[in-house]
Formats: structure tokens, sequence, C-alpha cells
């Protein structure tokens, strides 16, 4: 019985032995860009030097947590660890809801060309490196920029506003950046599950003298609840990476300099720094540990509060 | 009679201030989107020094090509944008081949430890080693500093096997079970069967991958250190950080001056120069990626 089986698999196999060929390539292929990596995470508790090549990796001296330690009683690390979870928190704040807002909006216009019209607009930022839009905000935002100038020219401001190296505004600058270039994209998605419900509701609440803002409260909220959750977790997901577009890096690094440092350097920023430009690899993916650690205990206590509070979650 | 006109009465003075409401609202957001990107396009047709004067709102004040005349006769930002047009076409073949050939293998029927594969896929979709160890194994390969780094490490697109497994699994078998009586391996099946009808996953996977690449600076300044290596983005990027130590370095942000244009204003040629490719297939983008989006969302 068990011969015929196993025979009768391999028989299987050996019939769709190019199909397995195909998905193997990509494994492999997997296994080297993906899996290689994730072992490499050793070093963070090695002493590892580039010359020793990947090798190296496994070979070089355990040093336990010392890079770990390093890390935690650097200068820094307050700030660090401060700068990466207030972005990432301001940014669930403020940038997650104002899709849903907006698609509210659009929902409730009654001109169809001008609806078009502006949902096409506000897609197009969130096809546009962060490269072009940190130029666009340098011309719109620096000393000599275009709004300081406006500002100043209607007599607003005596001195124009630092708003690219004030400390104080940076975390502002970021999270309006964002919503700025992703609430568009975002707004798709809440578009399609409003527009998915049906119009017997909304026609029955009429007839029963619900007004408008009624309509939207008790219809069209409850209705889009499922893909709001869906949204959340998918932001919560990546929370420190900067939620739904993942800016906080490239925020961090374009963004940044040294006079708004204090609010704007953040872990990942950090990591390339002191690894690729300075060469302490052991240290920088110790560090970067630190944030994955982080990031997979935001995963699972959000996955287990939307298993809560609406019954289904990530996995 | 008299009360459905009261109610009609009531529902248009809350429809009057709701609808202006929301008016003015998405009027200042599709002018807040709009009117950066136009900013940037007079920018470019003025005259540098003239620019950075300031005052410059609706129409440029100093007409000039210059701009563009200088980003096309340096040929550090022309060989830039030939990189950046290279990586972009190159790197989009690759993925969207080697991505389309995973997904339709990995949606066969009957494939033997299918659940595993994706279990091990979806592993790598949501845990990576994190950079350091990341650029060992690219240095490892000898891909650090070759063009090969722009377009080999990104040839899989893990999210849209995702999305090309759902989309291969509603194709009937009986096609190819007939090319396969035919006596055609399964690699011709592929080229000749699969692939002309899957054109819209291939399209939509080619305009996203495109994009990414097209705006990729992160891997030139990881990655590669050669100067001749540079894309287009990486050279912005080098003009923004220059930006960045002017500004807080706090003097006169209008450096490396060279007859009427600075490089700020070359800069403003070269966003243009990136931006117009991106709406010039924008229509087409527009056509897949709600679709694309909604598939995304229903499988996360």
């Amino acid at each position: 019985m068990l011969m015929t089986e196993k025979k009768s698999f391999w028989k299987r196999f050996k019939k769709q032995s190019a199909i397995q060929a195909f998905v193997w390539a990509g494994i492999l292929y997997l296994v080297i860009f993906n899996v290689i990596p994730m072992f490499g995470l050793i070093i963070g508790f090695k002493d590892y030097r580039i010359s020793t090549g990947i090798s190296g990796m496994f070979t070089s001296k355990w040093v336990g947590f010392k890079y770990f330690m390093e890390f935690v009683n650097d200068y820094k690390f307050d700030r660090l660890v401060r700068n990466t979870i207030a972005l990432s928190v301001l940014k669930l704040i403020f940038t997650f809801p104002m899709p849903i807002l907006f698609a509210l909006m659009v929902n409730e216009l009654r001109n169809l060309r001008f609806k078009k019209v502006l949902q096409t607009a506000s897609y197009l930022p969130h096809f546009i490196s962060w490269i072009i839009i940190s130029g666009i905000s340098f011309q719109f935002l620096s000393k000599n920029g275009i709004i300081n100038t406006l500002l100043s020219s209607l007599h607003l401001i005596s001195a124009p506003i630092n708003f690219l190296t004030d400390p104080k505004l940076f975390w502002g600058l970021a999270v309006g950046l964002d919503i700025w270039k992703e609430m568009g994209w975002w707004t798709i998605i809440f578009l399609a599950s409003i527009v998915g419900i049906s119009q017997e509701l909304y026609e029955a609440a009429q007839i029963d003298g619900a007004s408008r803002m009624q309509r939207i409260r008790y219809i069209t909220m409850p209705n889009i609840k499922t893909t709001i959750v869906i949204v959340l977790i998918m932001t919560i997901g990546n929370l420190l990476g900067g939620g739904l577009s993942g800016s906080n890096f490239e925020q961090s690094y374009l963004l940044g300099n040294s006079v708004n440092a204090d609010t704007s350097e953040i872990i990942q920023a950090y990591v390339f720094r002191v690894g690729l430009q300075e060469g302490r690899y052991s240290y920088a993916t110790a560090v970067g540990l630190v944030q994955s650690i982080i990031s997979l205990l935001l995963i699972f206590a959000s996955n287990f509060t939307s298993k809560k509070l609406a019954g289904s979650g990530l996995f | 009679m008299a009360e459905r006109i009261r109610r009609k009465r009531k529902r248009s003075r809350e429809d009057w201030i709701m609808d202006t409401v929301i008016m003015v609202f998405c009027i200042l957001i599709l002018f807040a989107t709009v009117y950066p990107f136009y900013y940037v396009l007079i920018i470019s047709f003025n005259e540098g020094v003239d620019a950075s004067k300031g005052g410059i709102y609706w129409v440029p004040r100093a007409f000039t090509l210059s701009n563009y005349s200088s980003f096309f006769t340096d040929i550090k930002w022309v060989r830039a944008l030939g990189l950046s047009v290279a990586r972009t076409i190159v790197g989009t073949v690759i993925t969207v081949l080697f991505t389309t050939l995973v997904s339709y293998a990995m949606s066969f029927k009957g494939l033997i430890g299918k659940k595993y594969y994706m279990i091990f896929i979806i592993i790598c979709m949501y845990f990576s080693g994190g950079i350091i160890p990341y650029y060992m194994v690219l240095r490892t390969l000898k891909l650090v500093d070759t063009f090969w780094v722009y377009v080999v490490p990104g040839a899989l697109n893990l999210f849209y096997i995702t999305i090309g497994r759902a989309f291969f699994e509603d194709i009937p078998d009986s096609l190819r079970e007939s090319a396969k009586l035919d006596g055609a391996s399964e690699l011709k099946v592929f080229t000749r069967i699969i692939m002309p009808i899957s054109k819209p996953f291939m399209a939509t996977l080619a305009l996203f991958v495109g994009v990414g690449h097209w705006n990729n600076w992160y891997d030139s300044t990881f990655f590669v250190k050669t100067k001749t290596l540079r894309t287009l983005p990486y050279l912005m990027m080098e003009i923004i950080n220059q930006n960045n130590t002017t500004a807080s370095q706090n003097v006169n942000a209008s450096l490396h001056q060279s007859g009427n244009t600075t490089s700020l204003s070359v800069q403003t040629s070269a966003m243009v120069i990136t931006v117009v490719p991106i709406i010039m297939i924008y229509p087409f983008l527009q056509k897949y990626f709600v679709t694309g989006m909604m598939v995304g969302a229903v499988k996360e």
C-alpha cells in the first residue's frame, strides 16, 4: 500500500517536473535573496568582518548581546526610538483616516466630470518618488521658497519660517507630505467599497427620513467597516516603516538634515549610516534587528486586537 | 402632499450646505495636488537666477530653454537618464517574465507541495534580514557596483505572485491540456498559450514594476559607488542633499551658478523629465490599478 502510494507520488511528480522546475527557480531565487539574508541576521550577535565574506557570517566569533547593549547605551538611542515611534504613530493617527474622509466626500459629489478629474489628479502623487516630492518641498518650503515669499508679501510673517530645518516642524512636515502623497491613492479602496453598497439601503433610509449625514453615519460607515479594518491591519503591520506608504525612511533620509536631526533621525536611517557608510556591519544588523522585533510585536498585538474587536485578523 | 414638500425643502437646504462645503474642500484638494506640479513646470522654463528671486506663480517671468539645454548637454545627466531608461526596460522585462512564470507554475492544479511553497513565499514576503545581510549577499554575488544590481535583486515580485496565482487559476485547464496533447513542452505552453492570454496581468505588473524602477533611488545610493553608474533619481537626491546642507548652513540656496541657470533650476528640468513619462503612461496605469489594488487587498 505504502509502496504504491510512494510510486504514484513520484509518477505524479515526474509528470509535473517541468512545472516543479519553474517553481523551484523561484524558490532558489528566494533562498539566495531572502533566506540567506535572514540567516545573516546572526552577525548581529557576532564580531563580523566584511573581508571574511558570506562564510564569515557563520564562522566569526560569538559576542552575544554586546552590540545590542552598545545600541541601548548609545546617546542617540532615546532619540532614535522616540522619533521612529512618534512618526509612525502620528501617521497612524493622521494619515490613516484621511482617505476614508476623502472617499466619503468624493462619493457625495454630484458633478461626475469633476469627480473624475479630482480622482485622477489625486492618485498622481502616489506614483511620484519621494525624490521628486522632496524637490518640490524644497521649492515650496525653503526660506526663499514660494510659501515664504507669498506669506511675507502678504505681510503675514516678518521672518521666513524654516519648514525644512526647524526640528519642531519636522513631524508635522512628514505627516503632511505623507497625506498629500498617499491620500488619493488609498481612497480608491474605500470608494470601491462604498460603490459596492446596495442602493436600496439608501433609498429605504431616505423614505424613513434619514438626512444625508445620517445616511453616511448609519449606512455607509457600517458597510465599509470591514475594508477599514483590513487597511488598518495593513497599516499597523508596517507601522514602524511609516504605515500605508512606508515613507519613514525616505522622509528621514531626504528631508532630514543636521539641524532637524533631533526629530528627523530614525532607526532605519541610522542603520544605513552606521552600516553601509561607516562599515559597522554587526552593530548595524543588531540595531536593525531591534526595529524588526518591535515591528513583529506590534503586528501580533494588532492582529490580536483586531480579532477581538472585529472578528478577523491578518492570520 | 404637504409633508412631501416640507421634507423636500428641508432636504435641499441640507443638500445645499453639504454640497457647498464638500465642493470647496474638493477644489482646495485638487488645487493642492495639481499646483505643485504646475509650479515646477513653469520654474523649469524660467531662468534659474531670476527664479531664485521668487515671486513667480502662474507663468514664467524670464522664459528660457536653458535649463533643459544644460540638462541635455551635461554628460552626467544624460548618462544618468540613459541608465534609468535602461534599468527600467531591462528590469521590467526580467521581473515580468520571471514573476509570470513562477505564478503560473504556482497556479498549476495538483502541484505537489503547493501549500508549502505558498507558506514559504508568504514568509519571504513579510520577513527580511534587513539591509546589512542583504548587502553581504549582493557583495558575494559580485552584484555590488554593477548595472545588474539594479535589475537582478527585484526579479521576483512576491506580491504579484499572489495576485498572478489567482489570475491563472481562472484559466481553464483544457487549454493547457490540448496543447500538451499536441506534444508541446511546458515552456512552449507557457510562451505560446499562457503568455498571450495573460496580457492584462502582465501589463499591470509591467506598469507597476516599471514605475518602481524609474523612481528607485536607494539601490543606486546603497549599492553603487561608481559615479558613471548613477541613475537619474540618484543625481536628484544629490542635489537635494546639497540644498539640505545649504539650507541648514543658512546661506543662499542658488549655488553652483553658471550663466543664468543654477543647479536648482537644472534640477527642476530633471524633475519634469522624470515626471512626464509617468504622466504619459498614467492613463494605462489607471485602467489597471483599481483592480490590481482590490485583488491585493483581498489577498492581504
